[in-house]
């Protein structure tokens, strides 16, 4: 098939989009092992929508290409891009704004039957109208009566077809802003689209923006979840060398800020727990029946967040709960250190042991999840306790390690 | 469904050229511009060919249209449930009183539906009134471009006073905090909106001294990642929101080079640590300093 910029499938650009954004450092010959000419057009649609931000690097294995997104200063997610290449038929463009055309207000009503006379009176002043039979049409304004752009009214037993009202799209700043905050923002970007060119007003630091790949995903799963429904998904491992079909409860999605992933936290009926799941790893979702069980599981999860410091909710150790602490020293001017234990504790207890020393401790599912965090204090860790005593001989090692990556020759330690 | 041609550049850029054409003929010039301006890099190779030679027949060779009225779309139900689902968000009330309102529509999901886990406990109070005046005051001014006076308290808690030209808002998604990005002012030109006690336009002409005015320092770290314990993964999602590039130096091993705003060092250098020794910083030598100066100190804790 010809090579076009749009796309019908979503799945095959996500997995380069992320590839060329969070890794960017794979050589062609790493992306075409299954196919040249896929690698080909796939990196020649991303250049054609994010050329601004695509960059090439010749490494003796060859060119590479990469995405370089400095989210601090892009205002609004360049990813969202993608989303707008959705591939479409001369059939398809040509109705949709000859069926708006015709059904301009929401004050015009009209059967099938008067719609298909109004489109082949607007074509016939060209040399070789298109001919759109009334089928055709009633396909069309079917797709549109679920998109919720049409409604239809019976009278009699004629159908009538109106567009949908159209109410103001609110301040451009609030768009703008919720756009790049909100789970799905690719819509409120949908949404941008229809307003006039504006200044954008709203920058973002710390701006995660790997997430709008999955949005597809993540609004199935957040349909689901208002509807209660059990879902059966196919999820890819994190080689992304074998898929797996999983029939699941989806109870909540749950965010990081720190590192941008998504998780959906479900229940899983064949092991009965609850668990957590990428939403990066999902290929695709399939929803299925209401779960009677719902809001009771979600409860259950609530009552198990105290617990969690990220999304595991079993440790390797497998005993049920962890407990960890550990202590911190600082300086007279330092008094920010016991503020950022409680600002950055997303669960525990911090308790000031005397005016320079503060102590961290909580008992966790999964104690490894908090070790990345006690590290950002190291120079002030005075004490520390894992009761899993093979994490904590880690965490030991770790720091070990850590002296000889910088003092090889122990040269410069005291 | 999310990805459908109906929220697509083409369907957005024809939308556009039709737009004029219902009003007058339009030349061929003007129909590429608008494609240049609006679609892909590449959009010109298809949409003008469809369009001129009839395949979409919705423009005539002669640049009218069959179209009668400008061409608007309706707000799909998609559209309709994400509008509703961020009304219900706190930081909402930020943007005025008068809400968008769908009665007959769910939304897309509810605030107990999306838990950040990570977030800082210390955001920003978006029920506060106060706050809310605030940021509403900050926004006019920023849109109508008039400077601020503002009284703040800095963070050994005495309350300074100052003038700013505001420029932008700036939100951390991590801090959930906004931040007032401006010019002018004595400090830096930044201001925590949750750090403002008083805030009112100011009435007299102001020029920010250019010697104040908020510059940006860019610096660059690069380190060196042992892909262990999943590391690669972890550590470029970590930075991702970086301007950075990532090589292949060895079968494991991968060199890393992060653009950083100066005034954030401390910050890397803390994120960096919380990888530990799967993450070892090679250059500048400064920073190299910075992690031993700290694992120096770890030492002498005696852990």
């Amino acid at each position: 098939m010809a090579y076009s910029e749009l796309i019908k499938n979503f799945n095959r650009i996500r997995e380069y989009m992320r590839e060329f954004y969070v890794y960017g450092f794979k050589s062609r010959e790493e992306y075409t092992k299954k196919s040249a000419r896929s690698y080909d057009d796939e990196r020649r649609r991303v250049e054609s929508w994010l050329g601004d931000y695509m960059q090439f690097r010749q490494t003796p294995d060859g060119k590479n290409v990469f995405l370089s997104i400095d989210s601090r200063i892009s205002r609004h997610n360049p990813l969202y891009k993608a989303w707008k290449a959705k591939s479409f038929t001369d059939g398809d463009i040509t109705l949709h704004f000859l069926l708006f055309d015709i059904l301009h207000s929401p004050d015009v009503r009209l059967s099938l039957h008067e719609i298909t006379g109004e489109i082949d009176e607007r074509l016939l002043s060209f040399p070789e109208p298109r001919l759109f039979d009334e089928s055709t049409v009633r396909k069309k304004l079917r797709e549109y009566i679920s998109e919720g752009i049409v409604l239809a009214e019976k009278c009699g037993k004629t159908m009538y077809y109106r567009r949908s009202d159209s109410p103001e799209l609110p301040d451009t700043d609030l768009l703008d802003f919720f756009s790049e905050v909100a789970p799905c923002g690719v819509i409120g970007s949908y949404l941008l689209d229809k307003t006039q060119a504006h200044d954008d007003r709203f920058a973002f630091k710390h701006h995660y923006i790997t997430g709008a790949l999955d949005s597809e995903i993540l609004c199935t799963l957040l349909t689901a979840i208002g509807e209660k429904r059990t879902v059966t998904m196919e999820t890819v491992n994190r080689h992304r060398d074998r898929t797996a079909e999983k029939r699941v409860v989806p109870l909540c999605v749950m965010v990081s800020v720190q590192n941008g992933r998504q998780y959906l936290m479900a229940y899983v009926p064949r092991y009965q727990r609850i668990t957590s799941f990428r939403i990066d790893y999902i290929v695709s979702v399939q929803p299925e029946d209401i779960c009677e069980e719902f809001d009771a599981l979600r409860e259950k999860l609530r009552d198990m967040l105290p617990h969690m410091w990220g999304v595991s909710t079993q440790s390797v150790s497998e005993h049920r709960m962890e407990h960890v602490e550990f202590t911190v020293r600082y300086g007279d001017d330092e008094m920010h250190i016991h503020r950022r234990l409680e600002r950055e504790k997303r669960c525990g207890i911090v308790e000031r042991l005397d005016a320079n020393t503060s102590r961290f401790s909580a008992d966790l599912f999964d104690a490894g999840e908090i070790v990345p965090w006690i590290r950002t204090f190291l120079c002030r860790i005075t004490e520390i306790h894992f009761s899993d005593q093979a994490l904590e001989e880690q965490f030991r090692n770790d720091i070990d390690d850590m002296m000889r990556l910088y003092f090889p020759e122990g040269g410069d330690t005291p | 469904m999310i990805f459908s041609e109906l929220y697509g550049v083409y369907y957005n850029t024809v939308a556009k050229v039709l737009r004029t054409a219902v009003c007058r003929p339009l030349p061929k010039d003007e129909l590429r511009t608008i494609i240049m301006q609006n679609a892909f890099g590449e959009s010109m190779l298809t949409i003008e060919p469809s369009l001129t030679e009839e395949r979409w027949q919705l423009l005539r060779q002669d640049g009218t249209t069959p179209i009668c009225h400008i061409p608007i779309m309706p707000l799909t139900l998609l559209e309709k449930r994400w509008l509703k689902a961020i009304c219900m968000d706190p930081r909402i009330r930020l943007f005025g009183d008068d809400l968008p309102d769908f009665p007959d529509v769910e939304p897309l999901f509810r605030p107990e539906d999306v838990i950040v886990f990570d977030r800082y406990a210390d955001g920003d109070p978006y029920d506060d009134e106060k706050y809310i005046r605030h940021f509403r005051l900050i926004l006019d001014a920023i849109r109508k471009q008039y400077p601020l006076k503002m009284d703040v308290q800095n963070r050994k808690g005495s309350v300074t006073y100052l003038v700013m030209q505001p420029d932008h808002l700036e939100y951390s998604e991590k801090d959930d905090k906004f931040r007032l990005i401006g010019d002018g002012s004595r400090y830096g030109g930044t201001v925590n909106l949750g750090r403002i006690v008083s805030c009112k336009p100011y009435p007299k002409p102001f020029v920010p001294d250019p010697g104040k005015r908020r510059e940006k320092i860019n610096r660059t770290v690069t380190f060196e990642l042992l892909d262990q314990r999943n590391a690669l993964e972890r550590v470029l999602l970590h930075f991702a929101h970086f301007e950075k590039q990532a090589e292949r130096i060895a079968d494991d091993r991968y060199r890393v080079t992060v653009t950083y705003e100066k005034e954030d060092e401390t910050e890397l250098v803390i994120r960096i640590l919380s990888f530990g020794p799967m993450v070892r910083v090679t250059a500048p030598q400064h920073f190299v300093n910075l992690i031993k100066d700290r694992l120096i100190r770890q030492k002498s804790c005696g852990l």
